[in-house]
């Protein structure tokens, strides 16, 4: 008999506790329903991408020597270097260079291993088309500049999550002209070149 | 005493008759008005349910939701539905064709029948038929032989198991729900929705149902949500494991039948818990105590005019305020599995229900004041 009330007491435990549990969860998605979307409206709100992102290769003819580098360090030898020997000035004769981007993974080989920088990482990643062979850049499309989240006047530049200041989670709050939170790459180059002389920091002296 | 209130069909047969028409062509002119008037209600309250649906879904996952189609994307259940209308109607091919066309038939009628004994006020609805919320209960037994056809007929692994899934679910959820609902009436001693609420609104909220029958209110939710196939019970059409259940295999005009009695079903559901616990079209206040501060007489044709726009408003806002939980609880429950979801509807609801039933039996014999002796 004793065991039964005690069965009967677990049962309506854990019936009041399962009751218990679901207002809970019920508070916590009523809760989410006064936040702000935390959405980005695509076609009018943008994000900016990051620092070093990697979309769309920009190439500069003029600095090319069509050494062919950039195919060497390609995972799949993607771009095509068209070029010619003239053999009076025994000097190669660039004609035609181009990327598929239909086939680039963005890897960045090639605009890291370019002895001229003549190509480049843009933050343009709106390549969608309509058929795929007009992803096959040639050399005038590849030239042109990239499109500007930031400059475009029907869009309205949003930064990352990562790029906000403490305690905000939206965007909204903040200016995308506002400085981003923490140094750049090159604020921290001048406080370290600043403070290695009087090797007050620890941390640099740990390093060396 | 209980007043007549607005009775609109004696007022149009007498205006119809007054004109030189006879009793009985009168009665079968004022006939279609209120089923007309109850189906576009219906339909109107699942588009705003489909509308409320994606806008309460989209802010509890912090997103916006439809937002272009109509101010705030109130005109998007139209798009869909108009989508879904002008759809290619697919039978699969080595389907049976008949009863995959009378599977989703099956499942709406009921549905659309069960607003019969819907009340919105003392006389507005289509038929105080004696039997009332037996009437309800019946009708929704029919639901799941439309299910199991239309499961069966697609010739589909997925719409067969969803389809024996969903007459499972409806056949063991029916019992605790009519032993609920059993309590209830009870206590009102009548199977007629209107005596229902009328026993409840004497003292305004406080003599609602849900505070005589608590454990009678959560039970016929639960089996109400299971009924409905809403998410903690939505098992029949998971989409993880059955792509959609049993409707699978079905396009256009048939699925939109489908989603037309599911949302249907869900307000319908919602309206009979207000009506069955939330004291249906009553105000929180009795409503005669509002005629004496405003100083008119009861019986005055405009204050039961109000009286009646008052009752049909109360008895939409508690239903809806009941499909907006329904919707929360979508989106904070996980789906069960199928033997907890019997598991809780045998050994849990049922024996819950039964003792309810009891102990209601017998606070009826010790108090009947309260109980409604």
């Amino acid at each position: 008999m004793l065991g039964f009330l005690e069965k009967i007491s677990q049962y309506t435990k854990e019936a009041f506790d399962a009751a218990k549990y679901l207002t809970q969860g019920i508070a916590v998605t009523f809760d989410h329903m006064g936040r702000r979307p935390i959405t980005v409206q695509y076609p009018y709100e943008k994000l900016i991408p990051s620092e070093r992102y990697r979309g769309r290769i920009h190439y500069e003819f003029d600095k090319c020597i069509a050494c062919e580098v950039c195919v060497r360090v390609c995972p799949i030898n993607l771009p095509v270097v068209d070029w010619v020997m003239n053999k009076q000035t025994k000097k190669k004769e660039l004609r035609n260079y181009s990327i598929d981007f239909g086939v680039c993974i963005f890897c960045g080989n090639c605009v890291e291993y370019c002895p001229t920088n003549c190509l480049s990482m843009t933050e343009e990643y709106e390549l969608a088309t309509f058929d795929r062979h007009s992803l096959n850049f040639d050399n005038v499309a590849l030239g042109r500049l990239p499109s500007n989240v930031t400059t475009d006047p029907s869009v309205t530049p949003l930064k990352e999550l990562g790029y906000l200041p403490k305690k905000i989670m939206d965007p909204h709050e903040v200016s995308p002209l506002d400085p981003r939170a923490g140094k750049l790459p090159s604020e921290i180059l001048d406080w370290m070149k600043n403070t290695e002389p009087s090797d007050s920091n620890e941390n640099i002296q740990s390093r060396e | 005493m209980i007043s007549p209130g607005l009775d609109l069909q004696m007022n149009f047969e007498q205006a119809l008759e007054s004109f030189g028409f006879s009793h009985e062509v009168a009665h079968i002119l004022w006939l279609p008005l209120p089923m007309l008037l109850v189906l576009t209600a219906a339909l109107i309250g699942v588009l705003v349910t489909v509308w409320l649906e994606r806008k309460i879904s989209a802010a509890a996952q912090q997103r916006i939701g439809p937002e272009y189609a109509g101010a705030l994307g109130i005109l998007q259940p139209m798009a869909d539905g108009l989508k879904l209308l002008v759809k290619e109607d697919v039978i699969p091919k080595r389907a049976d064709g008949f009863l995959f066309t009378l599977g989703p038939i099956l499942v709406l009628i009921p549905v659309i029948l069960s607003w019969l004994i819907v009340p919105f006020g003392q006389n507005l609805l289509i038929s105080n038929v004696g039997i009332g919320i037996f009437l309800w209960i019946a009708l929704s037994s029919i639901q799941p032989i439309g299910l199991l056809m239309s499961g069966y007929a697609s010739n589909n692994k997925y719409s067969l198991l969803g389809g024996l899934r969903a007459a499972a679910q409806s056949i063991s959820y029916e019992i605790p729900l009519a032993l609920a609902v059993l309590a209830v009436v009870m206590m009102s001693n009548s199977l007629s929705t209107i005596d229902i609420v009328n026993q409840q609104n004497g003292a305004g909220f406080l003599s609602w149902n849900i505070w005589r029958q608590p454990v009678g209110f959560v039970i016929f939710w639960i089996c109400a949500l299971a009924e409905c196939e809403r998410l903690p019970f939505d098992l029949p059409e998971a989409e993880e494991e059955l792509v959609a259940g049993y409707q699978t295999e079905y396009a256009g005009m048939k699925f939109a039948l489908f989603y037309l009695g599911s949302y249907i079903n869900l307000v319908l559901s919602a309206l009979l818990v207000s009506i069955l616990y939330l004291g249906g079209w009553g105000f929180p206040i009795p409503i005669e105590w509002l005629s004496t501060w405003l100083g008119e007489s009861f019986n005055s044709p405009i204050f039961q005019l109000f009286a009646g726009s008052i009752g049909i408003v109360m008895t939409v806002l508690k239903a809806y305020l009941l499909v907006f939980l329904a919707i929360l609880l979508r989106w904070t429950t996980p789906r069960v599995r199928i033997d907890q979801l019997l598991d809780l509807g045998w050994k849990f609801l049922l024996p819950i229900s039964l003792v309810n039933l009891l102990v209601t039996a017998a606070l009826k014999l010790a108090f009947p004041i309260a109980f409604g002796g």
